[in-house]
């Protein structure tokens, strides 16, 4: 594990900082993703420079702790999979249709012997702070096409010919790590719809705690919520079950490509963890069925 | 010191449960198949074994350029002699030859209907595998194919059996017996992901000798069709011989059956009676139940809880509670009946 030395040198520096807290704190200019910038202008810019005053964070959590998931399974008995997902006040309700006859049989799958993936984003009216319609804009479809490659590729779908999998996903609640959700619903969808899979499909975001100045002591940021999404450098990384494989890796922000190894450990090693939350969720739901 | 990612800050009882769980996973040491079909299920990833002796089966895969199997569903492991496969918990019917099957038609071609049955495709009925009205077997033609909608339409609910399959696993029907044919006078119901698999599944319906049963019940008798591909179909019970009878009881084999051809595509329901009606409800929602709850779904379990069912309201009612201690819903219902016949018998 050669990441994990990445992070203890990082945890060490962190330390260190503690002690000489003496610089003025130069905030980092906010990073502007290029689909959405009106989201970032009405915002306060935030203080992230308290993170190294007590090594806790907005919400009082450590650089390394998830937030509390809460997640269920075969939620809607209609369906042929669904599942409910909460990550902090993000939440997100999967449903699965399929595999079952595409809707027109001329456009079946891309390849003629291989089900197709399809996937839908909806956001709910209320979901976010402000309300207001948000139509299938450019990073929604980014969304479903990152879905969509993605369990193209995990799924086994060599089995199902001519057919096309559905994944409908509604976001109820925004707040950070929204294609992490997203992922996360989806894969525990698709074992409640019994299709098979090479492997979980769970992700993570990881952002880079790091001002302008001291840009040696950066510190990872997991699992970050909306503000910090807002402010901080991030990226989402998706990784197949207990391997190190990674499957998903978006970044919507520019970082330096220093910090990037140490936010995709931190990424990864969230990853695992969540693959336990989950792995615990299918289990308990199988108990049913003893 | 390596990276250690804490766990969420408050204990959720998902957490505590899969605490509960991973230290019934210490004291029984079932990961593998020599302790095959236990209580705890495989997931997906999973691997289950890297014994090169066991050869991999439905429900999971090999790494390439390994020896290990690995699971690809969440379920329960099979063993047959050296073949390992997983059942998934649900999943979509896969048709079979000689599945007795309900299904609605989704639309109408020149010479053939396609057929919903829950399965991954569409099934096809040809027209030359139904039963023509008018009399024994004959020859369709063309007159038949200008009508096909007189026999079936969109959205019209009938029983048949798979009678093969393509390749890619689309499965052909046909109603060629007195069994089978448009379903009419009941109520449908689908039990999503709870269909006969590859295996024998725990839960939900599965291939069994009477998949047609009729059940007697206070309001008079109910006809029940199991399909193997999850969904059912509960009717009044209709009297096979019809109008046939009131002409007198010599009918003839062909005379029967030009008679029965008769009321064999009308789309048009008799009348029922409330009483009727809420028993068909009453079966229907026990079936539900019984699904939700994984359990098995065939003729003896459905006959044993709608009699437990019964009686559990009788005694109700003498009582005077009003179903307070019930859960809630159909599982409810079920549970309700299942535990007092357990403590019956």
């Amino acid at each position: 594990m050669t990441t994990a030395g990445k992070i203890v040198n990082n945890e060490i520096h962190l330390q260190s900082i503690h002690h000489q807290q003496t610089q003025p704190h130069q905030l980092h200019p906010p990073e502007h993703s290029d689909g959405e910038p009106e989201t970032k202008k009405q915002e306060m810019p935030l203080d992230t420079s308290t993170y190294s005053l007590a090594l806790l964070r907005l919400d009082g959590r450590r650089w390394n702790e998830l937030r509390r998931i809460h997640a269920q399974i075969n939620t809607q008995a209609a369906a042929d999979g669904s599942s409910y997902l909460e990550m902090g006040n993000t939440k997100v309700l999967c449903t699965v249709t399929g595999p079952a006859e595409g809707r027109q049989a001329g456009q079946r799958g891309a390849k003629d012997n291989e089900a197709k993936v399809e996937v839908e984003i909806g956001f709910a009216g209320f979901s976010g702070l402000e309300r207001r319609k948000r139509k299938s804009d450019k990073r929604t479809l980014e969304m479903q096409h990152t879905l969509s490659t993605a369990y193209s590729s995990l799924l086994l779908t060599h089995l199902y010919p001519h057919s096309t999998i559905t994944l409908t996903l509604h976001i109820l609640s925004q707040d950070g790590s929204m294609l992490a959700a997203c992922i996360n619903a989806s894969t525990l969808a698709l074992i409640d719809a019994g299709i098979p899979m090479s492997d979980y499909l769970v992700a993570c975001t990881a952002a880079s705690s790091a001002t302008t100045s001291d840009s040696d002591n950066s510190d990872p940021l997991l699992d970050l919520n909306n503000l910090e999404e807002q402010e901080l450098p991030f990226l989402t990384v998706g990784t197949l079950g207990r391997s190190d494989k990674v499957s998903v890796l978006i970044c919507e922000s520019r970082v330096r490509m220093e910090r990037m190894e140490s936010m995709l450990a931190v990424g990864i090693d969230g990853c695992k963890r969540m693959r336990e939350i989950l792995d615990g969720v299918v289990k308990e739901y199988g108990k049913r069925f003893s | 010191m390596p990276v250690t990612i804490r766990a969420p800050n408050l204990p959720t009882p998902q957490d505590a449960l899969q605490r509960a769980d991973a230290s019934d996973e210490d004291m029984s040491d079932d990961d593998l198949p020599t302790a095959a079909s236990g209580t705890s299920i495989v997931t997906p990833g999973e691997t289950i074994t890297s014994d090169p002796q066991w050869m991999r089966g439905h429900g999971t895969y090999v790494p390439p350029s390994t020896t290990t199997i690995v699971s690809t569903v969440a379920g329960h492991l099979h063993k047959t002699n050296k073949l390992l496969s997983v059942q998934a918990l649900r999943a979509r019917y896969s048709p079979e030859i000689g599945d007795l099957v309900v299904g609605r038609i989704v639309s109408v071609g020149t010479k053939k209907w396609s057929v919903d049955i829950a399965a991954p495709m569409l099934a096809s009925l040809p027209l030359s595998a139904i039963n023509l009205p008018g009399g024994i077997l004959r020859r369709r033609t063309a007159v038949d194919e200008l009508n096909i909608r007189t026999f079936f339409s969109e959205g019209d609910l009938l029983v048949a059996e798979v009678q093969s399959l393509h390749q890619d696993n689309t499965a052909s029907l046909h109603t060629r017996s007195l069994k089978y044919g448009k379903l009419r006078n009941g109520l449908f119901t689908s039990l999503s992901g709870a269909g006969g698999g590859v295996l024998s599944r725990r839960g939900g319906v599965v291939r069994s000798k009477r998949q047609t049963f009729t059940l007697n019940t206070a309001a008079g008798e109910v006809d029940v069709v199991l399909g193997v591909n999850g969904y059912i179909f509960i009717s009044a019970h209709a009297a096979k011989t019809g109008s046939g009878t009131a002409d007198g009881k010599d009918v003839g084999i062909t005379r029967l059956e030009e008679a029965v051809s008769e009321t064999l595509y009308s789309s048009q329901n008799d009348d029922m009676t409330p009483a009727i009606m809420g028993e068909i409800t009453r079966v229907s929602t026990l079936i539900r139940g019984l699904a939700a709850a994984g359990r098995r779904v065939d003729e003896d379990v459905i006959v044993k809880v709608y009699e437990g069912a019964v009686e559990l309201e009788a005694e109700e009612k003498s009582l005077g509670i009003k179903g307070g201690e019930k859960g809630v819903g159909a599982v409810g219902v079920v549970e309700a009946v299942l535990e007092r016949l357990e403590l019956g018998g």
